[in-house]
């Protein structure tokens, strides 16, 4: 089961005493897509990934990452062949010249390919000889990327990776994970940029205080979420609003929102049977969705 | 690669630590040859206690701290840069990462061992009497047997504490502390820098050092140092990033 995921992790918990950062988390990344980690500073999603890559051990469950167990040491370096890996910070060697930290980098991974280094040096305008600690933190996100990107990963792990670039350095990046993509390279990136995620992502993962709270493609979202606002003539009668499919309800006024997936159809019928004056179905966007998901419960 | 990284970390700290401890070396060396009053040459053999006694000791305290600050370092000083991250997400295991740093260290406690007494030797031999070669070998055991002590001693310290300027300053603590601690108790056989300068070996009218090498107590030092090393590799496993 878990061989056929790039990701896969069952019941992962992480605790720092009596803080639990992450419980229960049952991941399941499809390989040869793009998927979106999405949740609120402090969700979990960063010690998450790095549970992932060895550099936690979980406290409860367990979990593979290319087939490769990821509280065992040496399966984990042998994952870590495969996997590309761009942290939060994105901070290299400061004392190391770009051209150095690329010659250091290439040489633990076989399939290296330096044509695709020398392409995104070029491309992202990374000066060869600068010391790192000279970089501004958008040139140092962009090296992040092209040490990522010209090892020629199965699985390219991307923590925040739009922080620091600015519009030309998003879309840079963008289309490089769609290239990746491309060439058959599982994406799994944590972003706040729910805009860019839904623009690159096929599939969305939503963490909140620890614990998965969504997963799903975002084809199914389109066509599955919908958001239904029916306007009543009097104070509208929420408690008869009992349909499967409703996530949430929202109140406003004489005005009921809805976050409803699967047969909307039903409780449009039971807003028209209510009396409800006008009632308007929308697509749902993923900012709407993860909103609902991430308020306070 | 990761010996090429190791030295670029290092590298800086290293040759000032050469290029100071040499200075220092060569200095104390010839102004100890040299009557600072009459500007001439001390011939007497007992004067040799300059470079034997007193050049050997300053060398051990220099090295020592020069030791420290190379060993300062790895995954713990990383994880306070932010660049950990990045170490432990290429194919290495940890105690590879740990294994390069102890043999780039080590291999730099050496050259600074070696060449300022290379530069005290042949101070002396220009400006005073030549010392012998034996002479030198045996006070260079001394030092690179106890004074892997203070090696062990930095990067278990490296390995348990963080911060970029916290290790050394909590080694140079413990390390003094220690020192000062065997001293004020007479208990100074048990202290490495006393056998690493050479202490209770040189014979007081000579300056020269006399006896055998004490192999077994240099050993006993390395073992010392070996069991510090096996349990900063257990710290650095354990540690999460």
């Amino acid at each position: 089961m878990s061989d056929s995921y790039a990701i896969f992790t069952d019941n992962l918990g992480k605790s720092f005493g009596k803080m639990k950062a992450v419980r229960g988390l049952d991941l399941a990344v499809k390989p040869g897509r793009i998927t979106g980690f999405l949740g609120r500073n402090g969700a979990g999603k960063s010690t998450t990934i790095k549970m992932l890559l060895g550099m936690m051990r979980p406290t409860t469950g367990e979990g593979t990452v290319l087939g490769k167990r990821i509280d065992c040491p040496r399966e984990s370096v042998e994952m870590r062949r495969r996997v590309a890996y761009v942290s939060e910070d994105k901070r290299l060697y400061g004392y190391m010249t770009v051209e150095q930290i690329i010659a250091f980098t290439g040489s633990f991974f076989p399939g290296w390919r330096p044509e695709v280094a020398e392409n995104l040096l070029g491309e992202y305008e990374l000066p060869r000889k600068r010391k790192i600690k000279a970089l501004s933190r958008g040139m140092r996100t962009k090296l992040a990327l092209l040490l990522a990107f010209a090892r020629r990963p199965e699985l390219v792990i991307l923590d925040e990776p739009s922080e620091g670039l600015d519009p030309v350095g998003i879309e840079q990046l963008l289309r490089a994970m769609a290239v990746q993509c491309a060439e058959g390279t599982t994406v799994f990136f944590s972003s706040h940029q729910i805009a860019d995620v839904e623009r690159v992502a096929d599939d969305v993962c939503m963490m909140e205080k620890g614990k998965l709270v969504l997963r799903l493609s975002l084809d199914e979202m389109r066509k599955s979420y919908r958001q239904i606002d029916a306007v009543f003539p009097a104070a509208p009668p929420e408690l008869n609003f009992r349909v499967p499919g409703i996530l949430s309800v929202r109140e406003s006024g004489r005005q009921l929102s809805f976050l409803a997936s699967g047969d909307t159809e039903a409780i449009v019928d039971r807003a028209r049977d209510l009396h409800a004056v006008s009632v308007d179905v929308a697509p749902v966007g993923l900012r709407d969705l993860f909103l609902e998901m991430v308020k306070e419960r | 690669m990761l010996w090429y990284k190791s030295w670029l970390e290092t590298r800086t700290r290293f040759f000032i630590a050469l290029l100071g401890i040499s200075a220092l070396c060569l200095i104390r060396v010839y102004i100890g040859e040299i009557d600072v009053f009459t500007r001439l040459p001390l011939l007497r053999t007992v004067e040799y206690r300059t470079v034997l006694d007193e050049g050997h000791s300053m060398l051990c305290f220099l090295w020592m701290m020069g030791v420290i600050l190379l060993t300062m370092g790895g995954l713990l000083r990383e994880k306070a840069t932010g660049a950990a991250p990045f170490t432990l997400a290429l194919p290495v295991g940890r105690p590879r990462l740990l294994g390069t740093r102890i043999g780039m260290c080590l291999a730099e406690a050496v050259v600074l061992a070696i060449v300022p007494w290379i530069v005290m030797f042949l101070t002396a031999s220009v400006f005073g009497e030549a010392v012998s070669l034996d002479q030198a070998g045996f006070l260079l055991a001394l030092l690179l047997s106890g004074g892997m002590v203070f090696f062990g001693v930095a990067l278990l310290v490296s390995s348990l504490v963080e911060g970029e300027y916290t290790a050394p300053m909590v080694s140079f603590g413990v390390v003094f502390a220690g020192l000062m601690a065997l001293n004020s108790m007479s208990l100074d056989k048990y202290s490495p820098m006393h056998f690493a300068s050479g202490g209770g070996l040189i014979d007081r009218h000579t300056g020269l050092v006399v006896g055998p090498i004490p192999w077994v107590h240099a050993v006993e030092w390395i073992l010392l140092t070996v069991f510090l090393v096996a349990i900063s590799l257990f710290a650095i496993q354990c540690h999460e990033f």
